[in-house]
């Protein structure tokens, strides 16, 4: 008996096995599969609404359908990495550009975007030229902008200002100054969700720039690691180092999140003055807090700071959020119409409406659509203006960089690393 | 004579053929679950100690990386770090669990008034996932929003994941918050077995209730005092989700256990040949920690607790 159901059984159990591993891999693909669809895969949050607008109508006139396909959180580049190789991978995914497809291209799984623009100039020369190239890999484009431009602006709480007889800091001083006057108030100055890392890096981001110009980062970049251990460099690091120590932060800044609303609820209670951030803070406020974000909520630039080699007109942050094509995919031919849209009168509408500004040249024409027609304008023009957009420091870098980058970043900011500490972490990050 | 040993004999084998075929199942029996064993255990396993050796970023194929993971593993002191935090969490974990499990035990298998309610409420926690008990402990010990903010007195400015110590205090606290309530339901049931004569004995000596505790309570529960801190120990070298959302390994590298730190490494760096070399490191761990259990506890002996009643 049990010597003839034992092979059975053992077969079975092998099917079984195989049959749970093959469900597992199909989970969430079997929608798109076989006939001719396409997936895109973005990162979820308040902008799919858009994404959805214009799959729906790219479907509307093309017989191979996109499908939208989302990963909420911050987790996105996690998973992404995880598929990209496999069956599952998206034919279309939304990145960040810069470093966070250099793996891609360099796997060789990216479609270089040149024919697709060769038949179309429009795909390329319909978008500002420094957002267009900053998703351009070894001279070669990979990514069509996709959302709006995200560059890191000073927000303000406007009624804490007033009342402690201050305005906007225009230089590195008035910041200084509004430091300590808020300080004397009992009030953090500047919020900072440190606890999530991110939101310190952008002052690092602005410092270096304002001190060193641009160049310095694109040199380190670019593997030169003296870069980092340069005067001017120390002369960022050192200015950074004056204002953490002048109480800028106050000192629980590690135990505040951007991400849970801690920081955003700093600045919209009076209980801070000011929080450096990407321009989605907008939204984030009018989320949190509709009421002060329609009234109370100021911004500004970043501060100039005299004496440093960089443009004060210059920005940091995020160009844009780019689409970028699986060499793999079946369908190159209606992804490349589909590509289309995404400088459409429709896309730019759309994105106006929900707060975020399209990177296209014809943004300008709906400006006055916007959720917050001043706000627009001022990044519209902040953007166009600068003569440098400087990519995020954790997105320009490999994703084998950011962990290391982000650990030396907030250890600086808490005092456990000086200069000659952070200095050596930045060297040791890989940077191709 | 010869005619009456026949049949015994005959009996004898009989038993022996029937007693075999119940005591001992064939094989097959076990082939479902060492299939799956080696499928989803063995296999991968084998596949990490694989991946140690090479250099692979989840792209493309693994480069043979020969021992390089390895020497960067040794020379790593994140690494070494990570070990004795995950340590240190999992002994404080078992310091501040234990005599709370067995008081709050021991008192649930009384009979005060009260004491089903009180005791349903007590058990909550233990219903909530990890994620979702650490995103509540976040938020309520945010130190401008939380309580932190109205306890001055006793947080000061509220920086708990700012610093080493209170970071690690937040970690503990919120796994004793959540895992107390189940080992209180073990030596609830432990302390509901103990036999009632002896109480009766030690009242008849004249034993007060702490003496009680302390001679017959205690040491009956020694038996479930081993399950529940091997249940700890494991619970505390595994500790993951908590340090995930709590404190993301900060500040800096001040709580990178060394579960989390095989995340970063292999998901979060894509270093997997790295992450690799981590979890093979901690596999190690974990065998020789339940063999030394094993042995250290009698629990492969299986003694029964019921000699000498």
């Amino acid at each position: 008996m049990t010597k003839r159901w034992l092979p059975r059984a053992a077969a079975g159990t092998v099917v079984l096995a195989l049959g749970l591993t093959l469900a597992a891999c199909g989970g969430g693909s079997s929608s798109s599969s076989g006939s001719g669809s396409f997936k895109v895969l973005v990162y979820g949050d308040a902008s799919n609404k858009v994404e959805k607008q214009i799959i729906d109508t790219f479907n509307k006139t093309s017989k191979v359908k996109a499908v939208l396909q989302t990963i909420p959180g911050a987790d996105y580049q996690q998973k992404l990495q995880t598929i990209i190789n496999t069956k599952q991978a998206p034919d279309v995914f939304f990145n960040w550009g810069g470093g966070s497809i250099a793996p891609f291209v360099k796997a060789g799984l990216l479609l270089p975007l040149d024919d697709f623009i060769a038949k179309d100039p429009g795909l390329k020369s319909n978008f500002l030229p420094s957002v267009f190239n900053s998703a351009a890999v070894d001279g070669k484009a990979y990514g069509i902008p996709m959302r709006g431009t995200q560059p890191v602006l000073m927000f303000d709480n406007k009624k804490v200002l007033s009342d402690a007889g201050l305005t906007e800091p225009k230089t590195w001083d008035d910041l200084l100054n509004a430091v300590k006057v808020l300080k004397a108030k009992h009030i953090t100055p500047i919020a900072l969700g440190g606890g999530d890392q991110w939101p310190t890096l952008m002052w690092y981001e602005y410092m270096y720039d304002r001190i060193a110009g641009p160049g310095l980062f694109e040199k380190a970049m670019g593997g030169d690691k003296s870069a980092w251990d340069s005067a001017d460099s120390r002369a960022a690091l050192a200015k950074l180092k004056e204002l953490i120590d002048a109480g800028a932060f106050g000192t629980n800044f590690d135990s505040v999140k951007y991400t849970d609303g801690g920081s955003v609820a700093l600045v919209a209670q009076g209980k801070a003055g000011f929080e450096l951030m990407g321009s989605w803070y907008y939204s984030q406020q009018q989320q949190d807090n509709p009421d002060f974000a329609k009234s109370g909520l100021g911004f500004s630039s970043f501060p100039t700071v005299a004496g440093g080699k960089g443009d004060p007109t210059d920005v940091v942050g995020n160009t844009n959020n780019f689409y970028s094509v699986l060499k793999k995919t079946k369908y190159p031919d209606a992804i490349a119409q589909f590509l289309k849209l995404q400088y459409s009168d429709e896309f730019v509408k759309a994105q106006m409406a929900i707060g975020n500004l399209p990177t296209t040249t014809n943004t300008v024409n709906f400006l006055n659509t916007a959720a917050i027609p001043d706000y627009s304008k001022f990044q519209y023009d902040l953007v166009k203006a600068a003569p440098s957009f400087q990519l995020s420091w954790d997105q320009a870098y490999p994703q084998t960089a950011s962990e290391a980058m982000h650990t030396a970043v907030q250890q600086f900011f808490d005092g456990k690393l000086d200069a000659d500490g952070f200095i050596k972490a930045m060297q040791a990050l890989p940077t191709s | 004579m010869t005619t009456s040993a026949e049949p015994r004999v005959a009996r004898r084998r009989s038993i022996r053929r029937s007693g075999a075929a119940v005591a001992r199942p064939g094989f097959a029996w076990a082939a479902p679950a060492t299939l799956f064993f080696l499928l989803f255990a063995v296999l991968p396993l084998v596949l990490v100690a694989v991946l140690s050796f090479t250099d692979w970023d989840g792209l493309g194929s693994p480069q043979y990386a020969g021992l390089d993971n390895w020497k960067a593993l040794i020379h790593d002191h994140v690494m070494i770090q990570s070990l004795w935090l995950s340590v240190l969490i999992t002994v404080l974990g078992v310091v501040v669990q234990t005599p709370l499990s067995i008081l709050l035990g021991v008192w649930a298998a009384g009979k005060q008034r009260n004491r089903a309610i009180l005791s349903a409420i007590y058990f909550v926690p233990l219903l909530l996932s990890a994620t979702a008990v650490s995103i509540l402990w976040r938020a309520l010990l945010d130190p401008n929003f939380g309580v932190p903010s109205q306890a001055k007195w006793l947080f000061g400015d509220g920086n708990l994941f700012g610093h080493q110590t209170s970071a690690i205090g937040v970690l503990v606290f919120v796994g004793a918050w959540q895992y107390t309530p189940f080992h209180t339901l073990i030596y609830q049931g432990a302390a509901r077995a103990v036999p009632q004569v002896l109480y009766q004995a030690a009242e008849i000596d004249g034993a007060g209730t702490i003496r009680q505790f302390f001679h017959i309570t205690l040491p009956q529960l020694r038996n479930t005092m081993i399950t529940s801190m091997i249940l700890m120990v494991v619970g505390g070298l595994t500790t993951f989700d908590t340090v995930l959302i709590l404190t993301q390994g900060g500040p800096g590298t001040d709580t990178t256990i060394s579960a989390y730190y095989m995340y970063q490494k292999a998901f979060k760096s894509f270093d997997f040949g790295g992450g690799s070399a981590i979890a093979l490191v901690l596999v190690l761990i974990a065998t020789v920690i339940s063999l030394v259990v094993v042995k250290v506890s009698g629990y492969d002996k299986m003694r029964s607790s019921s000699e000498g009643l």
